[in-house]
This record gives structure tokens, sequence and C-alpha cells, in this order.
């Protein structure tokens, strides 16, 4: 489903009724005509963040370029669900080739998930760093932190240069 | 534009583990907010630790294995730290050459990933036994330098922040470290013994090695290898740096004997 939703978003008005659970209108907390935008953002550090603006949570992976770039992740240090971030903060580590890399806080926020299966499986983020790989979700405060990091192309570039 | 010189400082006198660890991490700091300005400097100090035993950023200080092995480890006579570094527990002393690169791995165009920093001193440390005492090493699926699967001669764990570089390698140069060794597993590997320059060196006896003997020519293979000049810091100079080096050199000195073996464990 939630492909679906990235999917649909670049669309203008959009009906998100169908992504409720089948109820009455009552219970609806969006307009049936609202938006909702998915927005993908990179940081020079190479996290990247997956902001969805109806749940207010962004989630924070490492791209495939960082876990390229770091060997096989062997361990990895996740921030506590509940701690409150500032962007640029240390928000965890990953273990590989006995070198530790700090991660860090691509938005503030507080920091609502973390990936579990990290703990078990840390070669997931080798695996798939941008998908099952994923670190931690962080509901966002400020929403245009999120807009003012850069974009795939961007980062793209940034990879290059 | 050419890049800077790598400024390398060499300490006489074995160093306390935890006032070396403040050393490093000061000089991340400086380098954190002289690079705004473009005019931080990279930096590679040598030098040995007294008797330590260190664990990596995998093992929790207050967790109970870990309280139990430093108490174990302080009794017999040496310091026990937790780090932030990757890596398991490993132990540094006299006789084992310390080498902490304080770089940064930004400065090259493309940036230096972590996995091609470790292979690059992983390639240093290579060379350097290879044709300095004709010691052959294997290729390794573990990161340090291996004689043969179950023989090591050098250790590496690294903590990188923002690009920077802190902690570093070991290199066992004499084969006084080897009793302290025995107290432990050593980087979580059960079936590997370390061994010594001493004790494999084609070019030189056992009574000739010593840890000063081998600075120069690490220092010239570094620099080959990273393609960067290799420049020996001023301590007498101006600055935070160096003086922040002086006050430690200083300390060393006068910080008395440390235990030359392991104290026995009581019965």
């Amino acid at each position: 489903m939630f492909n679906a939703v990235r999917q649909a978003s670049r669309t203008a008005t959009l009906v998100r009724a169908a992504r409720r659970p089948a109820a009455t209108a009552s219970s609806l907390r969006t307009f049936p005509s609202v938006r909702t935008l998915v927005t993908k953002r990179y940081t020079q550090d190479h996290e990247a963040v997956v902001f969805d603006d109806s749940t207010g949570l962004g989630t924070v992976t490492l791209t495939d370029y960082a876990q390229s770039s770091l060997g096989d992740v062997v361990f990895v240090e996740l921030p506590t669900v509940g701690s409150v971030v500032e962007q640029g903060d240390q928000i965890g580590a990953v273990e590989s080739v006995k070198a530790a890399s700090d991660i860090y806080a691509p938005v503030s926020g507080t920091v609502k998930e973390i990936n579990e299966n990290l703990n078990s499986q840390p070669g997931l983020l080798n695996k798939s760093p941008e998908g099952d790989g994923w670190l931690c979700k962080i509901e966002v405060s400020k929403a245009e932190e999120v807009t003012e990091l850069m974009t795939e192309d961007a980062y793209k570039e940034h990879c290059q240069s | 534009m050419p890049l800077p010189p790598i400024l390398y400082h060499f300490f006489r006198s074995p160093l306390p583990y935890a006032r070396t660890l403040a050393l490093q991490e000061r000089i991340h700091a400086l380098q954190l907010a002289l690079r705004r300005s473009q005019s931080h400097q990279d930096i590679l100090l040598l030098l040995e630790h007294r008797p330590v035993y260190t664990t990596g950023r995998r093992q929790i200080a207050s967790s109970p294995e870990v309280l139990a092995e430093e108490q174990r480890l302080t009794e017999i006579g040496a310091d026990f730290v937790t780090t932030q570094r990757g890596g398991q527990i490993t132990y540094h002393g006299p006789g084992q050459l310390i080498g902490y690169p304080l770089i940064d791995l930004g400065r090259t165009t493309p940036t230096i990933g972590i996995r091609d920093y470790i292979c690059k001193m992983q390639t240093v440390l290579r060379r350097y036994l290879s044709e300095s005492h004709g010691i052959v090493s294997v290729p390794s699926d573990n990161t340090g330098v291996f004689l043969d699967a179950h023989t090591k001669i050098a250790s590496i764990g690294v903590q990188v922040r923002h690009r920077l570089t802190t902690h570093g390698f070991g290199l066992n140069i004499t084969p006084e470290i080897y009793p302290w060794f025995d107290q432990i597993v050593a980087c979580g590997l059960a079936d590997v013994r370390q061994t010594s320059i001493a004790a494999v060196s084609t070019g030189k006896t056992s009574e000739n090695v010593t840890v000063p003997g081998e600075i120069d020519g690490l220092v010239g293979r570094w620099g080959k290898v990273f393609e960067r000049d290799m420049e020996k810091l001023d301590v007498a100079r101006e600055g935070e740096l160096a003086e922040m080096i002086r006050v430690l050199e200083q300390e060393a000195q006068y910080a008395g004997p440390w235990s030359r073996t392991p104290d026995s464990a009581s019965p």
C-alpha cells in the first residue's frame, strides 16, 4: 500500500479515502480531496530521508553509495525511541571493517521507531540500504528542513564530485 | 592544487591511554572547527601506550561482561578503557607501535571511503613489513595484518565522524606484548595468536628491533601510499596543536614506571 502511495504522490488532487479503512465519513482525519506528498531528500553525509507529510514521519536511511563505501556492515547502533534530535546530531553509528562511522539526523524531530531487524541482520544495510535496511523514523518537527536538503539529482552530482 | 603535508610526531615515552584519547578528541574538535576555513591539518601520531586493554563501540561499558573484564584486567596492572572505535577488545603496551592518523578523508576528490581508507592503511603496513623486514603477510577477510590464518601482527580499529578519522593501528614490534595478549581473546578471534616484527624479521636480529627504529620507514610508506608529503611536526612552534602535544609528552615523561609484565592473579 505504501508503494501505491509513492507512485501516486506526484499527481495533483487525489482522493485519499481509499487508504483509510472503510469507515464513516466522520472518522476520516483528512478531507477526501487532500493530496499527500512523499518527498525524498539526501544529505552531504550520504543519508536519505523519505518524508510522508500525511504521517509527519521521515524514514531515515543510508544511501546505496554509503553502504558500498562502508563495506560489509557488522553492527548498527541506533538511537533510543523517544529521543529528541536536532538536524545534524549524531544518532547512531555503523561498523564495518573495524571502522565505526557515525550517522547524523538529516532532520530535527523525535525518534518514533527504530529498525530492530538491524540488530540481528546488520547486513540488511548492505542488501537494501534504502528499503529493508532503513534506520529509524523521525517525527519531523520542522518540515522545511526536508525541502532544504539535496534532491536526487543534486545528490547524484555530489557523489560524482 | 597540491594537498598540504601530513604532520607527524613520535612520542618518546609510553603514553597513558585515556590522556591520549583526550588529545585525539581535542585534535578532532580543532580540525572540525578549522575545516570551515579549510585551515585544518592532517596529523599522524606515533607512540606506544602504557599497558592498557581497550574495547570498541560494540561493547557496552556498563554490561556485566565488560565490568568483569575491567576488574580482572586492572588487577593485573593494566588500564582498561572503553572507546567508540570499531573492533573488539585488544591490548596496547610498550613493544607495540601505535599509529593514530587523524585525517580528513574528504580532503581528496573524491572523498576516500571507509573501506578504501582501511585498505590503504593495511597496504601501508603490509608493504612496510615486506620491504623493511622481508615479512610476507597474507590477504585476509579479517581487518588487520596476518602472516597466516592464525597469526596476527597488526590490528586496526577506527572511528570516523564527518569524514575525520580517529584511532588507527597497532603494529607488534617486540615480544614483551605476548604475556599481556595471553590474558584476552584479542579482537574476538579465538584461534589467532600474536607475533611481532622482532620474531619474524628476516632483515634484523630480534635484539636490534626497536620501536623508534621503525618510525622513519613507516612514515615514508604512509606518504607513498596516501600520496602525501610527510612533515615532522615542530613541537616548539606556536599554536594549539603543538602545545597539546608538548603537554602530553611532558606528562608522560614524569608519569613514572609501568608494569613490565602482568601481575600474577592473587591465589
